[in-house]
């Protein structure tokens, strides 16, 4: 399994979702996508199972008051 | 002079609102200079607000709660007629507001006075307030350090008693680590409980709205006032008003401390500061709020992708209009994986699951709100626990963890404690739920016994 690379990572994910990144703001993106890695790391070790739902639900509308 | 003075003494006809208007007014042109809290003050729409309450007062008619009482919000509240910044240059090209924001007009229905918007870091991403755009906001016990943020204006405006109510936001920490620093109180409540309508979005998934005071009875009239039921927020999670009082006392409170993850990653006052109220309580049980680093975590990366996702078009345009202090984390936001985003949210479920447990054996949960009091403005780096870290994102260590599951939580300043710099510093009384109730009760209590109260800066009128 490859390093991630969060350099390597942040040009094709940029194109992919067409946000143009400047080689000027590349250094300050790189090192918050390593951050935002660590931080994935920790998440990654909660325990789930299929169960676990995600946290914010959708509704389709209040119903109004009586 | 406290808002409950103020509106007491307005509703008896022995102050005239436009007179308290005016001194308000002159005083915060007089002074706000050293602080930079207000970025925009509404002088016409406040006069024309106390004019109305007067007549109402000579009227007969009832003016409300907050009887001429000034106000002023974040400058992410609507107000009708003014740009709503968000503390972004950005924003500046947007049209006026057509409407008040909900809470707006619930201070407005309750007889308040609007003076105007407030200062904040750029969409509220930050803990500072060190604003590219607007320049930062000033401590008011120490112009030369921060306020915090997100809702460093509103926290400065109160401390240095420019206005004794304001409202902030609070996403990740930004009502309560600016309480904590400006040495005031501020309640973030239960998410849903309060209407976010005509609020700037930040974090749908983790957005509150709530005020802040210099005491107690400010801070609950305030409170009362703003509840009120809203169709248009999806995300409010209406149980009709449930108006708080300060008094009941708080014995038959049962109170743990929070240990782990919010007995490390600070400094030695903010240690000091929950035992300090841990032992004007007698509350000697230590608990510990299970995953509050994942919890952090989570909250981490839902913020980089939400607030990222709603500035996309931007970041692809202009994307050097943002503050750099701003710019580069949401340009990374926009590029995470969705598996890191959605794995947060379940997480974040899980979280959730574990912290109700512990209400069953507790009502009210004791941890700090900042690692430590203030830093200089500009400040990047500080040593915590033997390393040096970035001082501005570990500002939300021990708020993160709590705004990630939605707990309503009353920053309280702590009395007594010896600080550097005699810097103010506060402490989060976090409840179940809903039970905002116990948390003002326990507040009051620990207001009455001298443990907590919110200290007058020197520096504010010398």
């Amino acid at each position: 399994m490859p390093e991630f690379d969060p350099d390597a990572y942040a040009r094709q994910a940029a194109a992919a979702v067409a946000l143009p990144l400047h080689e000027r703001h590349l250094p300050g993106v790189v090192m918050n996508l390593a951050l935002a890695a660590r931080m994935a790391g920790l998440v990654a070790q909660m325990p789930l199972t299929p169960a676990d739902e995600a946290a914010p639900v959708f509704t389709a509308g209040r119903t109004p008051p009586k | 002079m406290s808002a409950a003075a103020l509106a007491a003494d307005i509703r008896a006809g022995r102050r005239r609102a436009v007179e308290v208007v005016e001194a308000h007014l002159a005083d915060i042109a007089a002074r706000d200079a050293r602080f930079n809290a207000f970025t925009e003050v509404t002088a016409a729409r406040a006069r024309a607000e106390a004019v109305a309450v007067d007549a109402a007062v000579a009227a007969g008619r009832d003016p409300g709660p907050l009887a001429g009482v000034p106000v002023a919000v974040k400058n992410l509240f609507d107000l009708e007629g003014v740009v709503t910044l968000a503390g972004a240059k950005i924003e500046r090209d947007s049209p006026p507001a057509r409407t008040d924001a909900f809470l707006v007009r619930k201070l407005r229905e309750a007889g308040a006075v609007m003076l105007g918007a407030l200062n904040m870091d750029e969409y509220a991403y930050g803990f500072t307030t060190e604003n590219a755009h607007f320049g930062p906001c000033h401590n008011p016990h120490d112009l030369s350090r921060i306020a915090g943020g997100s809702s460093g204006g509103s926290a400065a405006a109160v401390a240095a008693g420019l206005v004794p109510i304001t409202l902030g936001s609070d996403t990740n920490g930004s009502i309560r680590v600016p309480s904590s620093l400006c040495g005031i109180w501020g309640l973030k409540p239960t998410y849903g409980r309060l209407s976010r309508r005509g609020a700037f979005l930040f974090v749908g998934a983790l957005d509150h709205l709530g005020p802040f005071a210099r005491d107690m009875t400010d801070l609950a009239l305030a409170y009362n006032a703003l509840q009120g039921d809203d169709m248009d927020d999806h995300a409010q999670a209406w149980r009709g008003v449930e108006p708080v009082s300060l008094e009941g006392g708080a014995e038959d409170l049962r109170i743990g401390i929070l240990d782990d993850h919010f007995a490390r990653n600070g400094h030695a006052e903010a240690f000091a500061a929950v035992a300090a109220v841990a032992r004007a309580l007698g509350a000697a049980r230590h608990v510990t709020l299970p995953d509050a680093a994942i919890g952090r975590a989570a909250a981490f990366l839902i913020t980089m992708a939400e607030g990222a996702n709603l500035h996309l078009p931007n970041l692809r345009a202009r994307p050097d209009d943002f503050d750099p202090g701003t710019r580069d984390r949401f340009l990374a936001g926009a590029l995470l994986p969705a598996t890191w985003v959605q794995q947060a949210q379940r997480a974040r479920a899980a979280c959730r699951a574990k912290a109700l447990a512990l209400f069953e054996e507790f009502d009210v949960l004791i941890a700090p709100a900042t690692p430590y009091v203030a830093p200089p403005i500009g400040q990047e780096m500080i040593e915590v626990d033997g390393q040096s870290i970035p001082v501005r994102p570990n500002l939300g260590i021990y708020t993160q963890p709590i705004s990630c599951i939605g707990l309503p939580v009353i920053a309280a300043p702590v009395a007594g404690v010896p600080t550097p710099g005699n810097l103010p510093i506060g402490v989060q009384l976090i409840g179940a739920p809903w039970a905002e109730d116990k948390l003002f009760r326990l507040a009051a209590h620990l207001e009455r016994i001298g443990a907590c109260r919110a200290p007058t800066p020197r520096s504010a009128h010398a």
